[in-house]
């Protein structure tokens, strides 16, 4: 991977808003992955979900929020690194996919991020499923965070499928 | 300018209402019925909505209609004979109109010169003469005489004009009294309604219209019959006209045959030439009254008043009694008041004319409000959240606080019986008659005979069932699927049938039922039945089944429902996209029912959708498997039997059915079919016996019974997907989700797993 000048300072950009892109980073285990805030509904502890039958294991099941039935996904388990074992210090980060919401198990939310969108990279070609879960790639303090593509990270959820 | 749109939006719930009647009507009609009632409610429907279209300025609907009530009228009174060819134009003629409303609702345009074809047919049967077309009321304005009327005995504290909207169209001009001298050429017409002519819906105006056409004419009402106000008879008639046409080149009969439809119903005199009675003092008289503008300056609000209580065109031909019935009597005060009662007579007058038999009850007998739906759907939802609620604070009672705090306990029996009555109230509110849905169903008949060249009758039954105004508005689609698909694969050409020896025209048979918490709703036909061999080479085909995988022939048919099947060999214009079935399955499913099909060979099919009563509120039992909440909805479920006294036997294959009173019952395992582990014991579970589709019973093992209660249906496809055996989620009174079982889901698909293995 290339070595990149990168962008942290918020006040550095604000001129540049429109090229740019806040991220809500949050991580799993070791690795920091990141979505566009304007998609972030809710962040919320974790607090058990309703298991889900006949889905994929990284449906956890699905929680109520204010009245609606929102389908949690464990992140660590949609990257084929087993189930979390959530406790309270997990988190939810609840987002709009499209019309739907849906809630995303992470072990912790870390940090807001403005990226230049000219910082993002497209990700090296290998692993598919690195490829097909990830958008993008921006590097933040010399590590990299991973852009998550929401819609592919939600399907398949269905056991057949 | 939004007075305007809520006529406009009342109008148009109005044409809705009266579209509906005329499907009743016609339907009776074409089963033979030809009483005039039936044909004067028809009548009086298109009547009323020509009235409103011309009110709001609808240009095509008020051509149209006026041409189909004209071919009415000749048909009502015998010139026209409703044979099966002009009932049959009568009941596109319906349809068309329908068109017209839907596109002045929706401001839309139709394509120009529709309905045309239709309207030169009326104008033939009419007239005799194709090339006659109709013509378009609004083109004659009568130059009428407003006249002003005291009527003797009024109390002078009541100050509301008997004054019509409508009729400023006509009075715009300030009041101008015409001479009624009698020129060269002129004919004196002497016409004096009797009652039995506005009880026919007739109308003056359009008799002195047609005149109109004939030459120029002057009209004066004359009003000497008006009685005192204690002795007026809000149906009585009183007023006659005195009309002076004068051409020369008018004969006698022409002038006739104006009056020719309402022969009979009025005493006619046509003379030539001769001078009306007392010329000279009416023109004193006439002069002697305040002008119009005048009147209309101090008389404003009360027009206004009365304006809003008649909103539509509806009272076209009242405006003319109206304006006749303002004549000047000698005693003129300066301005006439009528008391505020007079209005209300008077539109019941035009009500009783103009929609006699049907509307009568609604008017005198049930009282009734519009709401919008929107405010409704609010008290449902926290009625709904109220249940909750109530029984979230029920289960937070036990032992301990029931004997300490008994008050309390009395109070939460109260309120849960209070928000049970209250529900229920609020339901009441919502039902509807399926009868809003079936209705459209005979066009949709219709218009697939003709495509598919069958002939094709259609029965309604039960269309007074009542159900959730939701539910009614999803059912519009899958049954509009499943008569297609009725009328496309069910039913065959008539010369198959007639082969079958069956009777040449088919039947699909539409019908709704309730049972117990359900609506059934079944669309049956007696065509050839489903084409099992060709149902299960296509399912093959398309991997929808296996190719070593046997199936029932029960199982074969629920195959129709798999999505993207068709086994139409053409794609038609009416099926066979294979969008369809499985459409009409989802759209079900969503509003928490399920369809059931079921097939005779050369006899019929028949498709049963099993919906519930309300989308609200569902009684439920709660349940435990392995550890996480589940609700069976109430409705479906038998009995319940500890699974220590359950009489399982094992199957060859391992599977285990239990024999409950004599039936073998497939069971289901909730926790392995789920795939998830239990620790409790066997014999410590419990078995709850459902009933399924089609009366077949399902026996499901569950860890634990905890409970009845209400629950609000929660969507998981708004925010997920369907999932196999899950029938939606819901709220639990802690906050948890619990999941719906679905009961039917689950059988079929143990069924599919079984013969898949």
């Amino acid at each position: 991977m290339e070595s990149l000048a990168f962008k942290d300072d918020i006040s550095g950009s604000v001129a540049a808003a429109a090229n740019s892109l806040q991220l809500i980073a949050f991580s799993i285990g070791e690795q920091t992955y990141g979505v566009e805030i304007t998609t972030v509904r809710e962040i919320r502890a974790w607090n058990g979900a309703t298991p889900l039958p006949n889905t994929r294991e990284f449906v956890r099941g699905v929680i109520n929020l204010r009245g609606t039935i929102v389908p949690i996904f464990d992140l660590r388990a949609r990257f084929g690194e087993g189930q979390t074992s959530p406790t309270k210090n997990h988190v939810v980060v609840v987002m709009s996919v499209g019309e739907k919401w849906v809630g995303i198990l992470v072990d912790a939310v870390s940090d807001i991020l403005t990226v230049a969108k000219t910082d993002i990279h497209n990700v090296p070609e290998g692993n598919s499923i690195d490829t097909e879960l990830l958008n993008g790639i921006v590097t933040h303090e010399s590590r990299m965070v991973g852009l998550i593509d929401l819609h592919a990270v939600v399907s398949g959820a269905k056991m057949d499928s | 300018m939004s007075d305007l749109d809520d006529f406009k939006a009342t109008y148009f719930d109005e044409c809705s209402e009266l579209l509906l009647e005329l499907e009743e009507q016609f339907a009776a009609i074409e089963e033979g019925d030809r009483s005039s009632d039936r044909l004067n409610a028809v009548f009086r429907a298109i009547h009323s909505i020509k009235g409103g279209g011309g009110a709001f300025g609808f240009q095509g609907l008020v051509g149209f209609a006026h041409a189909y009530e004209t071919l009415l009228d000749h048909v009502r009174d015998g010139r026209v004979e409703l044979s099966e060819p002009v009932a049959a134009l009568c009941i596109r003629a319906n349809d068309i109109v329908a068109d017209f409303v839907a596109a002045a609702k929706d401001g839309t345009e139709l394509e120009a010169g529709y309905g045309a074809e239709e309207k030169h047919q009326f104008d033939a049967l009419t007239s005799g003469d194709p090339d006659a077309a109709g013509e378009p009321m609004e083109e004659f304005d009568i130059d009428f005489v407003p006249v002003m009327v005291t009527i003797a005995g009024a109390e002078d504290d009541n100050d509301v004009v008997a004054e019509e909207p409508l009729s400023l169209a006509v009075l715009d001009d300030a009041f101008e009294a015409p001479p009624l001298a009698p020129e060269a050429g002129h004919w004196i017409i002497r016409f004096t309604p009797h009652s039995e002519l506005y009880a026919r819906a007739n109308d003056p105006l359009l008799l002195l219209r047609e005149l109109g056409t004939l030459g120029d004419i002057k009209v004066r009402a004359v009003l000497d019959e008006i009685p005192a106000l204690a002795d007026f008879e809000p149906f009585g008639v009183y007023c006659s006209w005195e009309i002076t046409l004068s051409s020369d080149t008018v004969t006698e009969a022409a002038i006739a045959e104006v009056f020719e439809f309402v022969e009979g119903n009025c005493d006619l005199s046509i003379t030539h030439g001769e001078a009306p009675v007392a010329e000279e003092a009416l023109d004193a008289e006439i002069e002697a009254m305040p002008s119009f503008a005048e009147l209309m300056a101090v008389e404003d609000e009360p027009v206004a008043a009365v304006a809003e209580a008649a909103p539509t065109a509806e009272l076209l031909s009242f405006a003319d009694l109206a304006e006749s019935l303002k004549p000047a009597l000698k005693a003129a005060p300066p301005l006439m008041p009528p008391p505020l009662k007079q209005a209300v007579p008077a539109e019941e007058f035009e009500g009783e004319n103009d929609r006699r038999s049907g509307a009568e009850d609604r008017r005198n007998g049930v009282q009734s409000i519009r709401v919008d739906l929107d405010k409704i759907d609010r008290v449902v939802n926290m009625v709904g959240e109220l249940v909750i609620t109530q029984s979230m604070l029920t289960q937070q009672m036990d032992e301990t606080l029931r004997a300490r705090y008994q008050e309390l306990v009395r109070g939460l029996e109260v309120l849960a019986q209070t928000t049970r009555g209250l529900q229920d109230s609020v339901m009441a509110i919502r039902a509807q008659p399926v009868k809003t849905v079936f209705s459209r169903m005979p066009r949709l008949v219709r218009e697939l005979a003709t495509k598919t060249g069958k002939k094709i009758r259609l029965e309604t039954i039960g269309e007074n069932t009542e159900i959730d105004k939701t539910i009614i508005e999803q059912l519009s689609d899958p049954l509009t699927h499943m008569i297609r698909n009725s009328a496309d694969h069910g039913i065959e050409s008539p010369e198959k049938r007639l082969a079958a020896g069956k009777n040449e025209s088919g039947a699909i048979r539409l019908s709704a039922e309730q049972a117990g918490g359900n609506i059934l709703i079944a669309v049956e036909d007696d065509g050839g039945g489903i084409n099992r061999e060709r149902v299960l080479q296509v399912a093959r085909d398309r991997g929808v089944v296996g190719p070593e995988q046997a199936l029932s022939d029960e199982q074969i048919d629920q195959l129709i429902f798999a999505p993207g099947f068709s086994t139409a060999s053409e794609v038609s214009d009416i099926s066979g996209r294979g969008v369809g079935m499985d459409v009409v399955l989802s759209n079900i499913k969503k509003i928490g029912g399920s369809v059931h099909v079921k097939s005779w060979t050369g006899k019929g099919t028949r498709m049963t959708l099993r919906l519930p009563l309300t989308l609200a509120v569902l009684d439920v039992m709660l349940v435990k498997v392995a550890g996480s909440p589940y609700v069976i909805p109430l409705s479906s479920i038998v009995e319940t039997i500890q699974c220590a006294r359950a009489n399982f036997s094992r199957m060859p294959t391992g599977g285990q059915v239990l024999q409950v009173r004599g039936e073998y019952v497939q069971v289901v395992d909730l926790a392995s079919r789920f795939e998830m582990t239990t620790e409790v014991e066997r014999d410590n579970r419990f078995v709850v016996l459902c009933e399924a589709e089609g009366g077949v019973k399902v026996a499901v093992i569950v860890d634990d019974i905890i409970g009845q209660q209400q629950v609000v249906i929660k969507s998981l496809e708004e925010n997920f997907q369907s999932i196999e055996g899950i029938a939606g989620g819901t709220i639990l009174g802690d906050g948890n989700v619990a999941l719906i079982v679905d009961v039917q889901g689950l059988k079929s698909a143990t069924a599919a797993h079984k013969s898949a293995a």
